[in-house]
């Protein structure tokens, strides 16, 4: 599903983020990208989504090689990516209602089973009593969850998250651990980063241990 | 292929919606816009309308073919009938020797002339009125037409009509020199306003092409946007010129009236609004276009 070949992502200035790293994630699998702060996991996952190019090295998406790709055909692999990101990325110009509907109408899906697909993925994240608000109007963790009902709301085939449980609690970081074994469940491969590695234990899933852009021993 | 049509009368009605509700920015935009095309059609109606009266000018040039002195009526109907098939001639008459005779006679008081001369020194002719105003184009005719068998000299007088031509030619020169520099302001003053609408909407931008928007999903508001505004000034241009020539016509006729002629400003026939309305749009979607292409480069994939 996702492939890794002898990957190094230099960004300009010289810093390297990512250096001659190989691995590979299997369908269905769920993942967790460990490390401090720097180490590079967030690279990785801008790397999956096609945010960032390899400088060097392979990136394989349902083996779609993602670095010869131009930058229009990008998209469709982000089609079918869901990613929860680290700033959470929600339009404040529009309520919550319509913020998870935006990946339906990039994907073209029929009006009225969107409307059903959105209420479901808002119920499911616990927001279902908020779609009308503005997203002004949210906390931290529901803003949160609104970042997650829109990156599964098209039942994505890989969901990407870049420090989910970041700034919440730790009840609320296991409720949405929760939240993305669920959908793990039902069959999405799902990477997850953090630097709180005590969450992740907990679920004996396999975890990908970063320090300055290598695996760490 | 619902989704398609959806997506898009979704993108012209908030396009529009996005356009009525700032009024006055908007207003001052098409008008900026309108005017700038109002010009070069004023223009295009001006020279049009002095074509127009041209091409109805009662003193069009003709050319005279004199006939052999030998020509028999066998000749004389050779050359009749190939004016008669001519695509280039509007109309012609003949006028027998015989007929140029008496007349030259009755006119000038010269009474027993061909009995002075012992015979008739003058050829038969045919005066051809042509079709075309054109130079060249009479040159070409004029040549042609005394190559014709028998045919001694074809003569015409081209001074006025070249000058007539020379004059309109200008005129349509200068339209389209016009034309095309105001059609690059539209071009460029769309661009600006499209440019200042995805500064605005960046953030949108941003995050639509994150979770897989192609290019074309977050071109398309803006597509329409610059669609409308093209449409819209293209309309308020024409309407600035029906004004113009609803104002100045009264004058024109006036004037015209002095030298016994009737010309006046005309509309623009419908297939030229639609061609006008068409190419204002597509300018202004060049413009967008442009806009949204340069934008969308610098937010790809590093």
């Amino acid at each position: 599903m996702i492939q890794f070949d002898q990957v190094t992502k230099r960004y300009p200035g010289g810093n390297e983020a990512l250096k001659n790293l190989s691995f590979s994630i299997e369908t269905g699998e769920m993942v967790f990208l460990a490390g401090p702060s720097g180490a590079g996991k967030s690279t990785l996952l801008k790397l999956i989504a096609g945010i960032e190019r390899a400088t060097q090295g392979g990136v394989l998406v349902n083996g779609q090689n993602l670095t010869r790709m131009r930058g229009n055909q990008i998209c469709f692999v982000r089609q079918h990516i869901g990613m929860v990101f680290q700033d959470h990325k929600i339009l404040f110009d529009r309520n919550v209602f319509d913020n998870v509907m935006l990946p339906l109408d990039i994907i073209g899906f029929d009006r009225r089973d969107a409307a059903r697909r959105v209420r479901a993925a808002l119920d499911k994240v616990g927001l279902l009593g908020r779609e009308k608000s503005m997203p002004i109007r949210l906390s931290g963790g529901e803003q949160q969850r609104l970042c997650i009902a829109r990156a599964v709301v098209h039942r994505p085939s890989i969901l990407l998250a870049d420090e989910p449980s970041a700034n919440l609690d730790r009840a609320y970081a296991l409720d949405i651990m929760e939240l993305f074994k669920s959908f793990h469940q039902v069959g999405a491969t799902v990477v997850i980063s953090a630097h709180d590695e005590t969450l992740m234990e907990d679920y004996g899933r396999r975890i990908i241990r970063l320090r300055e852009g290598q695996f760490a021993a | 292929m619902r989704h398609f049509f959806y997506l898009h009368a979704q993108s012209a009605r908030s396009a529009l919606i996005k356009i009525l509700r700032q009024p006055f920015g908007s207003l001052l935009n098409l008008l900026m816009l309108s005017v700038a095309l109002a010009l070069p059609l004023s223009l295009f109606l001006a020279v049009a309308s002095l074509q127009d009266w041209a091409g109805r000018l009662t003193a069009t040039p003709q050319i005279t073919l004199y006939m052999e002195q030998s020509a028999e009526a066998a000749d004389i109907s050779a050359v009749n009938t190939t004016l008669h098939k001519h695509p280039e001639v509007q109309s012609f008459v003949f006028i027998s020797k015989g007929q140029a005779l008496k007349e030259m006679e009755t006119k000038n008081g010269l009474q027993g002339l061909s009995d002075g001369l012992g015979g008739n020194p003058l050829p038969d002719a045919f005066v051809v009125t042509p079709t075309t105003l054109d130079p060249h184009e009479l040159d070409m005719l004029q040549k042609e037409l005394s190559g014709l068998p028998m045919v001694e000299s074809a003569q015409f007088d081209a001074s006025w009509a070249k000058r007539l031509f020379a004059l309109i030619s200008l005129g349509h020169q200068l339209t389209w020199f016009l034309a095309g520099v105001l059609g690059a302001a539209l071009v460029l003053v769309t661009h600006n306003t499209i440019r200042m609408q995805i500064l605005a909407r960046r953030d949108e931008i941003e995050v639509t092409k994150l979770i897989g928007a192609p290019d074309s999903f977050i071109r398309r508001p803006f597509m329409y946007h610059a669609l409308w505004q093209g449409l819209v000034a293209a309309l308020i241009a024409w309407g600035l010129t029906c004004w113009l020539a609803l104002a100045a016509n009264p004058a024109i006729s006036e004037f015209a009236r002095l030298y016994n002629e009737q010309v006046s400003l005309r509309m623009l026939r419908p297939t030229e609004l639609a061609a006008f309305i068409a190419g204002s749009a597509l300018l202004a979607m060049i413009g967008a276009r442009m806009a949204a292409d340069h934008h969308l480069r610098r937010v790809g994939p590093r």
